[in-house]
């Protein structure tokens, strides 16, 4: 695009390089720093009142308490859990609401499938306090209702993925290998669902990663001994530990980012 | 399906097809994919009740029902304690100019950092792309979070500035309140303005753009009269976005404001599980809910015009 003033040193020139420098600054300023804070603290022996950490250790993760590993044994069984079950009922959904114009009961199922992205945490994760707290189901003393919760919170994201894969192509698929004589079974597994795996794949990687990171729901409703990595850190940096905190987090980030990079190649643009 | 396909030998034993028989196909035919719709309609209903009825619906209408029942049927008493008491009087100005605040600043930087990757792409744009769709992954607390390592009393950019200027005391004391809180989201909600934004100009025809600058128009020109106006529904949907995460977030206002900063997610969760108050925590969860919504109702209209999924 740009033809002319690339080469000369014009004052045009020298102002837009300044801008792209100061943009790319700024970039790297508000989004990349942040990461990288987190990751110095945790190896940092110590930081209080200088610019770069004092020195190097690993102290943090050699310190991590019981209490710390059972949080993270407790978000990644959570996780792995909301991941799988998300991603079937996305897929479900998502097959249930292919090819349906958009009014009636189809619209309204799509409203409320979507409307876990729309609903505060904190609401939901007291909605669901509310309703099964006590009899006629009690689900309050374990870890179900804290499956449950996310699920709701992951479920819009699971369903997208799955729905952003069904494409026009691939409903010409199917609707010739039902007309070769496919029973929908046969239809199913052989030809949707092979298609299907990049987004299946995605939203696994989706649903994990957002089920490690959600606070807001999870801290209204965990019963005693399930909190999860996420309570932990909050509870933590309240206190003012904050290089513990930071420890336990990279830990998080890097298992969601394992997680993303791992399953998911690239997740379908949405 | 099977019925319209009939073998081409039994065909011609019969000497061709009739009208007849070509009708009775059509019935049955439609009759199929009548049967077929309702079979659907039905498979639909089962999952609302079975799938989204306990895991949304139930919950939210429980929540409903909470707020507005006392020990002898309907009240509103919920309500008047949640927004009566003189601690929370201020509370919902405050959310919503913590929310104006944050979300338009969070806007205008995600959709000039977008035009600045799209339109002036420069080394390392394509990695930086990459990693605002990866901060996804990122817990929004833990953003608030590495903050207070920067910008808090003992962070590295106090220090930095106090060093530099040889001051006696730290010069940013902000954090801790609504600049720290706005900061933060601006931080963590710009990006999610940049991936519509840039998905909303990939669908731009390029050749509108030269054909702009080839006649003459400027930069701004080009940005006012072409760009803008094709991008328009991609960006207002992206925009409206981000004033719906940034209204529903939590762990910002947690880690950053809890201590003297009193939003309605604090108050609720406050109300909640520290007075184990449910039906006030449900009134203003309602109340909550309610703009939540009526914002998420407003974002599906915009999108479903702009046709960006």
């Amino acid at each position: 695009m740009q033809l002319s003033g690339s080469s000369r040193f014009t004052p045009g020139a020298c102002l837009r390089l300044a801008i792209t420098g100061f943009v790319a600054l700024l970039c790297f300023w508000l989004f990349v720093l942040p990461v990288v804070v987190v990751a110095l603290s945790s190896v940092a022996s110590h930081w209080s009142g200088t610019i770069l950490p004092d020195g190097v250790s690993t102290r943090w993760f050699a310190r991590l308490s019981s209490s710390d590993l059972d949080a993270l044994s407790t978000s990644l069984e959570v996780g792995v859990g909301v991941a799988f079950i998300g991603t079937a009922l996305g897929l479900w959904l998502a097959l249930a609401l292919e090819g349906r114009d958009r009014r009636g009961l189809g619209a309204l199922v799509d409203a409320v499938a979507m409307m876990g992205s729309g609903v505060p945490s904190v609401v939901l994760g007291l909605a669901v306090l509310i309703a099964y707290h006590k009899r006629p189901l009690d689900l309050s003393g374990s870890a179900a209702i804290v499956v449950l919760v996310q699920l709701a919170l992951v479920l819009p994201f699971c369903y997208r993925c799955a729905a952003a894969a069904l494409r026009p192509e691939l409903t010409i698929l199917r609707e010739a290998a039902a007309s070769l004589g496919a029973p929908p079974r046969m239809v199913l597994v052989r030809v949707v669902l092979p298609q299907l795996v990049p987004a299946i794949r995605a939203s696994l990687a989706l649903g994990f990663a957002l089920s490690l990171g959600e606070l807001g729901a999870t801290l209204t409703v965990y019963p005693p001994g399930f909190a999860t990595v996420p309570i932990v850190v909050v509870g933590q940096v309240n206190r003012g530990y904050y290089l513990p905190a930071s420890a336990l987090s990279l830990i998080l980030l890097a298992v969601s980012l394992a997680a993303l990079l791992l399953i998911a190649a690239r997740a379908p643009r949405r | 399906m099977s019925s319209l396909f009939v073998p081409d030998s039994a065909v011609r034993d019969e000497g061709g097809i009739t009208d007849a028989d070509l009708c009775a196909q059509f019935a049955a035919h439609a009759a199929h994919a009548k049967r077929r719709e309702r079979k659907g309609q039905w498979h639909l209903l089962f999952i609302l009740l079975f799938v989204l009825g306990p895991l949304v619906i139930y919950p939210l209408a429980r929540l409903v029902m909470l707020s507005v029942t006392g020990t002898h049927g309907f009240t509103l008493h919920a309500y008047t304690a949640f927004f009566g008491n003189t601690q929370t009087r201020g509370m919902i100005g405050t959310t919503l100019g913590i929310l104006f605040a944050s979300a338009s600043i969070a806007s205008l930087l995600g959709v000039a950092i977008a035009s600045m990757l799209f339109f002036r792409p420069f080394a390392g744009a394509r990695l930086l792309t990459r990693f605002l769709e990866l901060f996804v992954a990122f817990p929004s607390f833990l953003v608030a979070f590495t903050l207070i390592f920067l910008y808090g009393s003992q962070g590295s950019v106090s220090i930095g500035l106090q060093r530099l200027f040889s001051l006696d005391a730290t010069p940013l004391d902000f954090l801790f309140g609504i600049g720290g809180v706005i900061l933060a989201e601006v931080v963590f909600y710009a990006p999610f303005v940049v991936r519509p934004t840039l998905a909303s100009y990939a669908t731009l025809d390029m050749r509108l753009v030269e054909a702009a600058r080839s006649l003459g128009a400027g930069g701004w020109m080009v940005a006012t009269k072409v760009v803008l106006p094709l991008a328009w529904p991609g960006i207002a949907a992206g925009t409206i976005l981000c004033f719906l995460l940034t209204l529903n977030e939590f762990g910002i206002l947690l880690v950053l404001g809890s201590a003297h900063l009193i939003t309605l997610p604090i108050a609720i969760y406050s109300a909640a599980t520290v007075d184990l108050d449910l039906p006030t925590a449900a009134a203003g969860s309602v109340v909550m809910l309610l703009m939540s919504l009526s914002l998420y109702a407003l974002y599906r209209r915009v999108n479903r015009r702009a046709g960006v999924r």
